[in-house]
């Protein structure tokens, strides 16, 4: 016999991150995957050999917004766990490179998207991964 | 940058923004006016793009040429993608998709200004 459906009651299921409310953070996520992206293209592209470091980072941090928007926008569960993991590390990476910046601008000639916790971006970069991680819990099926 | 259009893209910008923020407070799907609102926004900056372009190309000299060029692009790219993501699902939150979509232009002109600025002391 076939196995039973694995589907979940109705009205547990998880709602899809790119409705309603969501599709404002992709928004958001969409400009910030272009600025990043786009900054980090010419960076690397004119100066590279200025700040090395700081212009990767600044491409990093652009791959990994498109990663959020493309998880979010999506609506099968491997798309959820792609925006889980982006939103993370994006998470991670805005704290570290935040701290590290605020500690020692030395190793940092230039500004990266998360240089002091998104200053430069009104501290946006800040914020937007702790709104992308409350809307995927929200929008969970055990939520 | 080109002066007067410039402020013209800042108020339309602002004008956008606010009133995709007002239709999601009164729970209202965007309509016709985000359509035309948005349109007129656009017109400003396609404007705005192809004199600063044939400007860059007709002596003007800056000193970060290619950021100021792909800053153009975005600056004409990103509402059109804005407004057919709002409509997409037409909920009360696509004018505030709008209204993003807004403000990412605004400093994207923003910082047009800044990098012709720049190339003129």
């Amino acid at each position: 016999m076939a196995e039973p459906e694995r589907g979940r009651p109705p009205g547990r299921e998880p709602r899809a991150t790119s409705s309603g409310p969501g599709r404002v953070l992709i928004a958001v996520y969409a400009i910030f995957a272009l600025s990043a992206t786009a900054r980090a293209a010419v960076q690397i592209a004119t100066k590279f050999s200025e700040a090395p470091v700081a212009y990767l980072l600044s491409g990093l941090a652009g791959v990994v917004y498109i990663l959020a928007t493309i998880g979010l926008a999506g609506r099968s569960p491997g798309h959820r766990r792609l925006a889980w993991g982006a939103v993370a590390f994006e998470l991670v990476g805005v704290l570290v490179i935040g701290t590290l910046t605020v500690l020692d601008t030395g190793d940092f000639p230039d500004d990266t998207v998360w240089s002091v916790y998104g200053r430069g971006y009104g501290f946006v970069p800040l914020v937007l991964p702790f709104i992308g991680l409350w809307w995927l819990r929200r929008t969970s099926a055990k939520g | 940058m080109i002066g007067v259009l410039e402020v013209v893209a800042y108020v339309a910008a602002a004008a956008v923004a606010l009133y995709g923020l007002f239709t999601t407070i009164r729970n209202r799907p965007p309509d016709r006016t985000h359509r035309i609102a948005v349109g007129v926004f656009e017109a400003v900056l396609v404007v705005q793009a192809v004199i600063a372009v044939v400007r860059v190309f007709t002596g003007v000299q800056l000193p970060e040429q290619s950021t100021f060029l792909i800053y153009l692009l975005v600056s004409v790219c990103v509402m059109p993608i804005a407004l057919q993501f709002a409509t997409a699902e037409p909920t009360r939150w696509g004018g505030t998709v709008i209204a993003v979509g807004a403000i990412g232009t605004g400093v994207a002109v923003w910082r047009l200004h800044d990098l012709w600025v720049a190339g003129h002391g």
